[in-house]
């Protein structure tokens, strides 16, 4: 319950506030307020009559701000100043330059300069205007660059293995991929994560290299169809799409289905990220955990595993109704096991469970037709499965590229503040600015603020200090888990540091949500609008600035 | 210097002092008399202490109590509100006849 006397407490330290930061010339009418409140009757009806009395004298605050006119006396000489109100004057000054300081004092902390970093990497696309338009990146990276040089010099093979994987510029990236393989052929499997196959016109001859060192894995296959590309045809008896006949392409899609393995090579990037990160002691969370730097997987591979799968299941089922059982047997076979290859893999699951749970019921049909019941159950049991494991796989792949809510109000978090701490200092700057250019001198002891300016420069000063420990304590443990992979290589949370970088990436206002319910607010529309305010408030300043050197300008006398 | 706007509220703040031009009155007692709020009444009084209508002074009333800023007409502000009211009311009369249309 509030007490009966607290609205008139608050009136009266309204009224003290406004009549602080009121101009000179207003402080009799502000007193006159002030002293008038005791006679009002009513302690609601005392805080109203205080809230009009503060508008009226902050509005000739914000004027006498923007437009000094001749008639607005300004404080002029110290004595005058520190005579009425030096108390007050020097606290605010002090816990201004307190608040300063220990917003300074953040920057010595490793993990909260990481922080600011992180928080600054939403102004990439607003400061990219051109990449957003023309839909291409920035051409290079002088980080990346810089750890190129170097691992050239030391021959490192992992470090050029490391910037290929990552570096804007395809061209660079396929020749520290070939001079990453040529110093150690061990990392082959570089070519197949950077993009040196899919990506260039010679790519051939990567391909065939990768094939030989790794012919086991089914990779190289579907790298090798995706480079021969196929037609596919949508209709109402295929509505999920028909591939048209291509010879070449469906060799390579057998060839992967019947590989023994695949393996995406997310692992080996993994543990040399984790190595090169800890050798060369990078501390970028974009640069260690960021999913725009895996691959992964050929990114028509899934729809054309599907589609191949799809084709066979059809195959298999012509086949069945000649009453060739035993090849439609291998058909359904074939895709059962391809299917089983993709589940290993988490991230692969969930594309081939409907083709890989049809394959199981026809393999069970099958069975039951030849009076193989108890395979025939085996066979329905597996079906089943697909279907109560999807959910989860469901769920778990959901969580995978939208992350948890935690990390989505983290990632606001540290973007606000990120965005808080700039616009604090900018405010900070523009009063230290308007003291200088106000009293016409660089001499500390001359530099005497006005009220309001000191006002803005204490609530630019608190609110610096405010964004930085919640900067700080929103990202601290995204730092843990960061330095959890590069000390221990530890991966199991990077999925969540993954998911937190990638909102944080997006300028504030702008975010997408997965689920049954997906939305997208685009980064473009935000960087219109930045752009948009932006240049409004350049105008209005400028023209405030021409107004103000107008009216400031001395006159010449009026001849007698 | 040209005299300040005269808009329905600052009509009701003069009317108020011209009834008893040479008294001295406080901003609370105006307020309640005009039924205007702190926001609006200052600034008018603001305005015409500026162009000299209206004059000002600190009293102190009883003890404890802190000193209340008072405010009466100025000679040139009362006669610059009997010159000025009439006509001006008449001019506010015409435009209520012209929106009510036609009934005064």
């Amino acid at each position: 319950m509030i007490p009966a006397a607290a609205p008139r407490t608050v009136a009266i330290a309204l009224l003290r506030f406004a009549i602080w930061i009121a101009p000179h010339d207003t402080l009799d009418w502000g007193h006159a307020m002030l002293n008038e409140l005791s006679h009002v009757e009513g302690n609601w009806s005392a805080l109203i009559w205080s809230l009009g009395g503060a508008g009226v004298l902050a509005k000739h605050a914000v004027l006498a701000f923007l437009f000094p006119g001749p008639d607005r006396r300004t404080v002029s000489t110290a004595s005058e100043l520190f005579a009425k109100e030096s108390p007050m004057r020097k606290t605010t000054l002090a816990v201004i330059a307190s608040c300063v300081a220990a917003s300074l004092l953040f920057f010595l902390v490793p993990v909260f300069r990481q922080a600011f970093q992180v928080s600054l990497a939403q102004w990439h696309d607003v400061l990219h205007v051109k990449s957003q338009i023309s839909f291409a990146g920035p051409d290079t990276d002088p980080e990346l660059d810089a750890l190129a040089k170097k691992a050239e010099q030391n021959h490192d093979a992992e470090a050029l293995a490391f910037v290929a994987v990552r570096h804007p510029n395809e061209a660079e990236r396929v020749r520290l991929a070939d001079e990453a393989v040529h110093l150690d052929p061990n990392l082959t499997w570089v070519y197949a994560v950077n993009g040196a196959v899919e990506l260039t016109s010679n790519g051939t001859e990567r391909l065939s290299t990768l094939q030989q060192w790794d012919p086991q894995n089914a990779l190289p296959h579907l790298l090798a169809a995706q480079k021969i590309g196929v037609t596919v045809t949508h209709s109402k008896e295929f509505p999920l799409g028909k591939v048209e006949e291509s010879p070449a392409w469906e060799a390579e899609m057998a060839a992967a289905f019947q590989s023994p393995k695949l393996d995406t090579y997310l692992d080996r990037q993994k543990q040399l990220d984790h190595r090169v990160l800890s050798r060369y002691h990078l501390d970028d969370p974009f640069q260690a955990a960021s999913d725009e730097n895996w691959y992964g997987f050929p990114s028509y591979g899934v729809s054309y595993c599907y589609l191949y799968a799809q084709s066979l299941l059809q195959s298999g089922q012509a086949l069945e109704s000649r009453g060739d059982r035993k090849a439609a047997f291998e058909k359904y076979s074939e895709v059962a096991r391809f299917g089983e290859l993709m589940r290993a893999d988490d991230e692969l699951t969930f594309f081939m469970n409907r083709p890989l749970k049809e394959a199981y019921s026809r393999l069970g049909a099958l069975s039951r037709t030849e009076g193989n019941e108890a395979a025939a159950a085996f066979e329905g049991a597996l079906a089943d499965g697909v279907d109560k494991t999807a959910e989860r796989e469901h769920a778990l792949l959901q969580s995978r590229f939208s992350g948890s809510e935690v990390s989505h109000w983290n990632a606001f978090l540290v973007r606000l503040s990120g965005l808080s701490i700039l616009l604090c200092a900018v405010l900070l700057l523009l009063c230290a600015l308007g003291v200088v250019i106000r009293n016409r001198s660089l001499r500390l002891g001359s530099l005497l603020p006005s009220r309001l300016t000191l006002t803005l420069g204490f609530a630019a000063a608190v609110g610096a200090l405010l964004a930085s420990a919640v900067l700080f304590v929103s990202y601290r443990p995204y730092a843990k888990l960061l330095q959890r992979f590069l000390s221990k290589g530890d991966d199991a949370h990077l999925p969540e540091l993954s998911a937190f970088l990638r909102d944080a990436r997006l300028p504030l206002g702008s975010q997408f949500h997965l689920g049954p319910e997906s939305w997208y607010v685009g980064a473009w529309q935000i960087v219109f609008y930045f752009w948009l305010v932006l240049t409004i408030s350049c105008v209005i300043a400028l023209a405030i600035a021409i107004f103000r050197h107008y009216q400031m300008r001395p006159r010449p006398a009026a001849s007698a | 210097m040209k005299p300040p706007r005269l808009s329905p509220q600052t009509l009701r703040v003069l009317e108020r002092f011209i009834e008893r031009p040479t008294a001295w009155r406080y901003g609370y007692e105006l307020s309640r008399e005009t039924g205007l709020k702190s926001g609006t009444l200052y600034p008018i009084l603001m305005r015409l202490a500026k162009y000299s209508l209206l004059e000002t002074k600190w009293v102190t009333t009883e003890d404890g109590v802190p000193p209340r800023h008072t405010y009466r007409l100025t000679p040139d502000g009362a006669a610059f509100v009997r010159s000025a009211l009439p006509a001006t009311r008449a001019g506010l009369k015409v435009r209520r006849v012209a929106f009510s249309g036609g009934r005064a």
